[in-house]
């Protein structure tokens, strides 16, 4: 009967109202009794060892005065090792490559193959390739398993404990200290990993502040300029060491950047106060080596690795095309160069720096490499053989000072993000205006920090 | 060459103007039927809210409230006519059943569109009302009927409003103008009106907000003395009567013996009693789920460099809470912490 089944809808209704908010309460509650039962009946506890020594140990990690200072050298201890123990297998790598790739191109020239044919795909895709495969895979191989660990160990829901103070005050969530140590690795993996952010006002924050942790794909660009602007000037004994506390500050100012973008991004477009923050601490645990080689080499280096690689070979075409056309008596890569040198000098870099960027857009990991390849007048890109080459070609050559390199580190910290991430923000905010936002916000702070930082430079200087 | 140059230029902006779904000519025609809809809507929920106070609105009240020129007010209500939404009388103009239950559809969507802003995205009391006002429009009825399930089918907004049902049923509330409470005796916020905004924005600056309990020390024509939650605060009469509140029973009062947990000290151990009534939504279903029941027990674990958040173990395991979140739980203190875990 059909009156009858609306009465019953229409009685459930009334009893929901007048059921109020508590039922939910005393639901949860009762469920949470039976578990208590039943764990009181089986469970049998002889001491609670392990939890004293946790709790030791997450006395010392989060305490007053050494939590902080606890955490900076972890960082700097990670990126130490990584800078360390990546820079021999780049070198082999990348010598390893170009041999083959010299031995490829022979054999396509003495098979008769026309000279565009060999020029596009080994001085250009192969060579786009090459570049991303050895200047990535080993800092990426050493850092994930590293960053792989700290996470396994239960390290960094204690990092977010940490820094919760201070996401809150930028009126952010605590767990964006989380999805911005995922943005190391990979900016485009920090934005996915937002999706642990319930609040919605929250994620989108993180979402669009994430681009502001230097990831793997610039870190070699970072770490680059540290190795041979700031750390050239101190005994060798000393470099590494110098080198990383100079990355370590680039990525202490990131987080800066993050925070006050957040800060203002929580005062205006996406107003709100700091929501309900429960974050569990979950004991230590042994790390497992399996699944620390499985997440961190499988899932994150292959992966970060191959959409890197396919974004750098239509990258490398794209810089053999440019360098190789020829238009009104110079390339392509020369009027580009041309017409981008005013903006550049502006904001204290050169046009080359920025035809570098633009180029980049897919992968900024290839910045370097282009940059290089346009100062050296080369038709494809170079390889050298180590850092004092590349200071010599900068500074003597094209006139790089301590300026160029500091508003470069500046703007390669701050410039939009890689089209991985664009796309990414896109798939996670289904929203044409976020995602650009997400793009065009970065490139306008980088462009007007590095402005600032240019003429307060040279009215110092 | 110039033919087909032009040709391509006269094809491409015939195709921008009338493309079917981002021409501009479909565009228009979108902006006004939104335009339309939002206006029709505003001029029914500003009836509705005249029939609930026992009036019948009026062209003039309309055009006011609309901020309309009187010929296009006139022209609104002729439409609304037409439609069968509203029945001009001789003493101004009334809902028909099916404008009712329009207008209460409309009200529902602005309600529970700041339940969920309130909620979800934590926006603040003051910004709730504006942001309602332009989604209430665009909302369909399947999307608010998804957003209901997804709150948890509230029975109020947060300013303490009820939420129409989806068969437009509407609670009635039983509650008087914050003036008319007599002197010392405990009162309970249940609703603060939102409108007119700069009246809305004095209460919320006074720090008064709906389920809270407040007492009246004070009244005269110039102005209230209430105490709230152990401080005073002044208010004009005027900006009181925006205020409405009932009678406070004792499960609205804060548990006798019992201390917010943000004031436990470090180290020392609490049994929860209950969670306090302005943790609603999300956040209370989160502190439920962690086990934060009555009965439960708590230690203060972990305390970071600058005292918040602090850490917890309830349960068996350790959890992190800003204060926001920990003043929002009422526990009881226990004297000796007792060297087993209860419940791990």
């Amino acid at each position: 009967m059909p009156h009858s089944a609306q009465s019953i809808i229409d009685l459930s209704d009334q009893l929901r109202r007048d059921l109020g908010g508590g039922f939910r309460d005393r639901m949860v509650t009762a469920v949470y009794e039976h578990a208590q039962e039943l764990v009181s009946r089986s469970v049998h506890e002889t001491g609670a060892k392990k939890w004293d020594f946790d709790q030791r140990i997450d006395r010392l990690l989060t305490s007053r005065w050494l939590g902080l200072p606890l955490m900076l050298l972890l960082l700097g201890l990670v990126f130490w090792v990584t800078i360390q123990a990546a820079n021999v297998p780049s070198q082999m790598l990348a010598n390893a490559f170009f041999a083959f790739e010299s031995a490829a191109a022979g054999m396509f020239e003495s098979l008769g193959a026309p000279w565009w044919l060999t020029g596009l795909v080994w001085h250009g895709v192969f060579r786009g390739l090459a570049w991303v495969v050895s200047v990535m895979l080993p800092p990426m191989a050493v850092f994930f398993p590293a960053f792989t660990i700290l996470e396994d160990l239960g390290y960094l829901p204690r990092v977010a404990f940490n820094l919760d103070w201070l996401f809150r005050k930028a009126g952010a969530h605590g767990k964006q200290a989380l999805t911005m140590a995922m943005g190391f690795g990979c900016n485009a993996a920090g934005i996915t990993s937002t999706r642990i952010i319930d609040s919605p006002r929250e994620r989108l924050i993180a979402i669009l502040t994430n681009n502001f942790v230097p990831c793997n794909g610039r870190f070699p660009t970072l770490i680059m300029l540290a190795v041979i602007f700031v750390a050239a000037a101190f005994p060798p004994a000393l470099a590494s060491i110098i080198a990383a506390s100079a990355v370590v500050t680039v990525v202490l100012l990131g987080i800066g950047f993050t925070l006050l973008v957040s800060w203002a991004l929580s005062r205006t477009v996406l107003a709100g106060e700091a929501s309900a923050f429960t974050l569990e601490l979950p004991p230590y645990r042994r790390p497992s080596v399996l699944r620390i080689l499985y997440t961190s080499l499988i899932d994150r280096t292959i992966f970060v690795l191959g959409r890197a690689m396919l974004t750098a070979a239509p990258a490398g075409a794209v810089i053999w095309i440019l360098a190789n056309v020829q238009a009104g008596g110079q390339s392509l890569a020369a009027h580009a160069i041309e017409l981008l040198g005013p903006t550049g000098e502006a904001i204290g870099l050169d046009g080359v720096i920025l035809l570098a960027y633009i180029i980049a857009i897919p992968a900024n990991e290839i910045v370097v490499p282009t940059m290089l390849m346009c100062y050296l007048g080369a038709s494809m890109m170079m390889d050298v053989a180590a850092y004092d080459q590349i200071q010599a070609v900068l500074v003597d050559q094209h006139g790089w000072t301590m300026l160029t390199a500091v508003n470069l580190m500046l703007f390669s910290l701050l410039h939009n993000p890689c089209a991985t991430t664009i796309l990414t923000i896109w798939k996670e905010t289904r929203s044409v205006k976020w995602t650009a936002l997400g793009g065009l916000m970065p490139l306008a702070i980088a462009f007007a920090v590095c402005f600032l930082s240019a003429q307060a430079g040279r009215l110092l200087l | 060459m110039i033919t087909v140059g032009l040709l391509l230029g006269l094809a491409l902006g015939a195709v921008a103007l009338a493309a079917p779904r981002f021409g501009l000519v479909s565009l228009w025609w979108k902006f006004r039927a939104n335009r339309e809809r939002a206006r029709s809507e505003d001029a029914l929920k500003h009836i509705l809210a005249w029939q609930h106070r026992s009036k019948l609105a009026s062209l003039e009240s309309l055009a006011g409230a609309l901020r309309l020129s009187a010929p296009a007010t006139l022209r609104l209500a002729t439409r609304m006519e037409q439609s069968g939404w509203v029945r001009s009388k001789s003493e101004g103009i009334a809902l028909t059943r099916s404008g009712e239950q329009r207008a209460l559809q409309v009200v529902r969507a602005h309600r529970l569109w700041e339940r969920h802003l309130s909620d979800d995205a934590n926006m603040p009391m003051a910004r709730l009302h504006q942001a309602a006002e332009n989604a209430e429009h665009t909302l369909t009825r399947d999307e608010v009927e998804r957003l209901d399930a997804h709150l948890g089918h509230p029975q109020h907004d947060p300013h303490g409003d009820p939420i129409p049902g989806a068969d437009g049923r509407l609670a009635s509330i039983d509650a008087v103008s914050l003036t008319e409470w007599p002197v010392g005796k405990p009162a309970l916020i249940a609703h603060i009106e939102d409108e007119p905004d700069p009246v809305f924005q004095q209460v919320l600056a006074a720090g008064l907000r709906p389920a809270q309990v407040i007492q009246v020390l004070e009244t005269g024509p110039e102005r209230l003395v209430v105490s709230v939650e152990g401080s005073e605060c002044r208010i004009d009469p005027a900006v009181a009567a925006n205020v409405q509140v009932s009678v406070a029973s004792a499960a609205d009062l804060p548990p006798p013996d019992a201390v917010r947990l943000s004031n436990l000290p470090q180290g020392a151990c609490g049994e929860v009693v209950e969670l306090g009534p302005a943790c609603v939504g999300f956040s209370r279903r989160r502190l439920l789920d962690l086990g934060l029941t009555p009965g439960a027990r708590v230690e203060v674990a972990l305390e970071t460099a600058f005292g918040d958040p602090r850490a917890f173990r309830i349960r068996g395991t350790t959890v992190a809470l800003r204060g926001q979140q920990a003043e929002q739980i009422w526990v009881r203190p226990l004297a000796e912490p007792s060297a087993t875990e209860v419940g791990s």
